[in-house]
């Protein structure tokens, strides 16, 4: 009977040290509202099914502390003791911060072998591939489309609509200054706000080719065709559609004044349906439509890569969170989160017979239907990006023109290699 | 009580020669000295033995002080584009390039003025509080619990905080200014331009003063009463009291708050960079926010490190100047 005790006992033993051994913990850093009941239940539904089908695995949130903007992503990878996979805000500009330091691996290899390259858009497969000669660094997860937020009650009480014409749209501004408003809320403390207006006007008054040459060195940010964006926001400001106090506030200053109707219009991307969640806002009650412009076609929403997955140099599960970047692309959990309502992006390839779970971000998705176009803020490189922000703030709160703003983009982009 | 003399007795020679008061005294001493003449007592011995003792400390400092100003000269005559690359050595190009960099001028100029703005607001209220709270009988200790409590608080949550009070549309700040019918007053605080640095570091002061006021009123239970009483008997109303006898009575603790103030100046950050992050548009740059963005988000490692260097050197010098002002004022 002893005998059997102890053969038993280190037969147990031997079974639990080799699932130990098999054990593998995925430390995850992201995503940036875990914190908020319902995107939790969606995040832990998918780490829940990912465990399933990777018997011995465990997948451990990081709530983020930040950006790789704010340097808290590379902070965290610096540490050693960071996480081995990255949800996080990215584009080029941003990527090439951490390309750069050499704290994340190339996934090119990965497209291939894993067929993620038939995962996402072919157009955003080749932009990816076009970015550092080749080589791919983050799987994107969610793209953005910046627009205008509007209050449906608001806009036809009042008889507003959101038009098609730049002059049209100044008109509405002064109509809605008029009744005591503010016609648009910005928070440039939150450099990511700054640039969501700005993109958008920038946008609106130069067209996405233009935009798209600045961004690739082809023509100068002080051309007046490209600085013609910036001298818009001048004016504005100038004009009072814009308070020059706004840039004393943050993204939840902002929101704030938009989300009690204080402020009549908010240039933000669907993940702003987040924010509204949170702060009790009615979602039917939003609004969305691209900044208006004169030149055919400019009428649309900026933006590009959102999110990205990345894989930091020192992560201590590599192959799983390959296997974990697999997983999230895989078209059940891709069609899970389409549908759920925590959903707030648009995702990275098209998902048939999927509605979007918000009016608003229907509404999103068929203003981003026929593309968008460029937030200098996730393509500009990473030493330029501080000037441009700091240029925003300076046109907000009056201490700049719009032509030495440019002029001072234009010379950090000069420096840059 | 014969004691062989060694090199090594000898550093304990006042001890052992001392008369000894009782006989066991004598004969603790005469023990130490033969355990020290016995054993491996000697100058190299006590040196080994105070190295050894002293090891861990010195590796502690070697590694977390010695090392890392090293590696910060290092880094500032060398390119680093970030934390894994490899650095290459580009002479004094880093320190060209501050010199020709505007803004760290600016944030160099705007450090001067925190620093000043701190001593004299956080230090000022200290001192005024410290003042008004001494004289209390019955509530001092819950008036002096109340004012030290915001020096508890994080900075980053004062920033927080203040950030929402000075919110000009919603902050209670341009509120209560406009109930009160001091609606023209109401400014956008952390727009204006004129405004913002002053009025990150009233927030960074609020935290501070509490810390200042506690040493002041230590310094004023101090003063000897018996040169109010005297002062009294010459007739000197409230001013001359606190002219002639309350400040020269608290010269060795305002010296002692204005240094610490003064490192606690130098060290601002966390408020500036919560509530503005050097904006807008540098107009709240300090040198620490600027070293913090060009070190982690530009990823300028380099000239982050000159900017390092730069500070801890204005901190030498404000520290030997503000030490000879104390020496001569203390003579």
């Amino acid at each position: 009977m002893l005998k059997f005790l102890a053969r038993g006992t280190a037969l147990a033993a031997m079974i639990a040290a080799s699932s130990l051994a098999h054990a593998e913990t995925l430390r995850m850093w992201g995503p940036e509202q875990i914190t908020e009941p319902l995107v939790a239940q969606l995040w832990n539904g998918i780490k829940a099914d990912f465990e399933k089908a990777n018997p011995g695995a465990t997948v451990e949130f990081m709530p983020p502390t930040g950006t790789i903007s704010n340097g808290a992503v590379q902070a965290a990878i610096q540490s050693d003791a960071g996480p081995d996979v990255i949800l996080t805000n990215s584009g080029i500009g941003r990527i090439s911060v951490v390309k750069n330091a050499e704290q994340i691996i190339p996934l090119t290899d990965q497209y291939e072998k894993r067929g993620w390259k038939d995962k996402i858009y072919p157009w955003l497969y080749a932009e990816l591939k076009g970015q550092f000669g080749g080589e791919i660094y983050e799987v994107p997860d969610g793209l953005d489309a910046l627009g205008i937020w509007y209050h449906k009650d608001l806009f036809e009480q009042s008889g507003w609509k959101i038009p098609e014409s730049w002059s049209e749209f100044e008109t509405l501004m002064k109509s809605i200054e008029g009744t005591g408003l503010q016609p648009i809320a910005i928070g440039p403390r939150t450099t990511g706000s700054a640039g969501h207006l700005f993109g958008n006007l920038l946008q609106s008054a130069s067209g996405k080719e233009v935009i798209g040459k600045a961004l690739r060195r082809e023509i100068a940010w002080d051309d007046p065709s490209v600085a013609a964006g910036a001298i818009r926001l001048q004016k504005l400001v100038e004009a009072g559609y814009i308070k020059k106090e706004m840039a004393g506030l943050d993204l939840d200053g902002a929101s704030r004044l938009w989300f009690n109707k204080r402020a009549a219009m908010f240039v933000a991307g669907p993940w702003f349906t987040a924010n509204a969640r949170k702060a009790g806002y009615d979602l039917a009650n939003a609004g969305y439509a691209p900044m208006p412009s004169d030149i055919k076609g400019a009428a649309m929403p900026t933006g590009g890569v959102g999110w990205s997955w990345l894989v930091p140099v020192n992560s201590k599960q590599p192959e799983l969170a390959m296997k974990w970047i697999d997983f999230m692309l895989s078209d059940a959990v891709m069609k899970k989160r389409a549908q759920d309502p925590a959903s707030t992006m648009i995702y990275p390839r098209e998902i048939p017979g999927v509605e979007p779970p918000t009016p608003v971000l229907k509404d999103i998705f068929a203003a981003a239907a026929g593309g968008v176009g460029y937030n200098p803020s996730v393509y500009l490189p990473g030493t330029v990006l501080d000037t441009y922000f700091q240029v925003i703030q300076g046109l907000i709160s009056g201490q700049i023109g719009g032509e030495e703003g440019m002029k001072q983009i234009q010379a950090k982009m000069a420096e840059a290699k | 009580m014969a004691i062989r003399e060694t090199p090594g007795s000898k550093v304990m020679a006042p001890l052992s020669a001392a008369p000894a008061v009782a006989g066991h005294t004598g004969g603790i001493s005469a023990r130490m000295s033969k355990r020290r003449t016995a054993g491996s007592a000697s100058p190299d011995g006590d040196a080994r033995t105070a190295f050894w003792l002293m090891a861990p400390a010195l590796a502690l400092y070697g590694v977390f002080t010695l090392l890392p100003i090293a590696a910060t000269f290092w880094l500032s005559f060398n390119s680093s584009a970030g934390f894994n690359t490899s650095a290459s050595f580009v002479g004094v190009d880093n320190y060209t390039k501050a010199a020709h960099d505007p803004i760290v001028w600016k944030s160099l100029v705007h450090t001067f003025i925190w620093l000043a703005g701190h001593v004299v607001m956080a230090g000022g209220l200290g001192l005024l509080l410290a003042l008004a709270v001494s004289r209390l009988r019955t509530t001092q200790v819950f008036f002096r619990t109340a004012f030290f409590l915001p020096h508890l608080v994080s900075l980053a949550v004062v920033g927080v905080i203040w950030a929402n009070i000075y919110d000009p549309f919603f902050g209670l700040l341009n509120t209560a200014l406009t109930r009160i019918g001091l609606g023209a007053f109401t400014k956008g605080w952390l727009s204006d331009p004129a405004l913002v640095l002053f009025s990150v570091n009233v927030a960074s002061s609020w935290q501070g003063f509490g810390l200042y006021m506690l040493l002041f009123i230590a310094g004023l239970q101090n003063i000897d009463r018996s040169l109010y009483d005297a002062v009294e008997v010459d007739g000197a109303n409230a001013f001359q009291k606190l002219i002639y006898v309350t400040l020269p009575g608290l010269r060795e603790v305002m010296t002692f708050v204005v240094s610490l103030a003064m490192i606690n100046g130098l060290k601002g950050f966390a408020t500036v960079f919560v509530m503005t992050n050097g904006g807008p548009f540098y107009q709240s740059e300090l040198i620490t926010t600027y070293i913090y963005r060009l070190a982690f988000q530009s990823q300028d490692h380099g000239l982050a490190a000159v900017l390092c260097i730069l500070l801890s050197l204005l901190a030498i010098v404000i520290t030997i100047i503000f030490n000879r002002w104390r020496a001569r004022l203390s003579q």
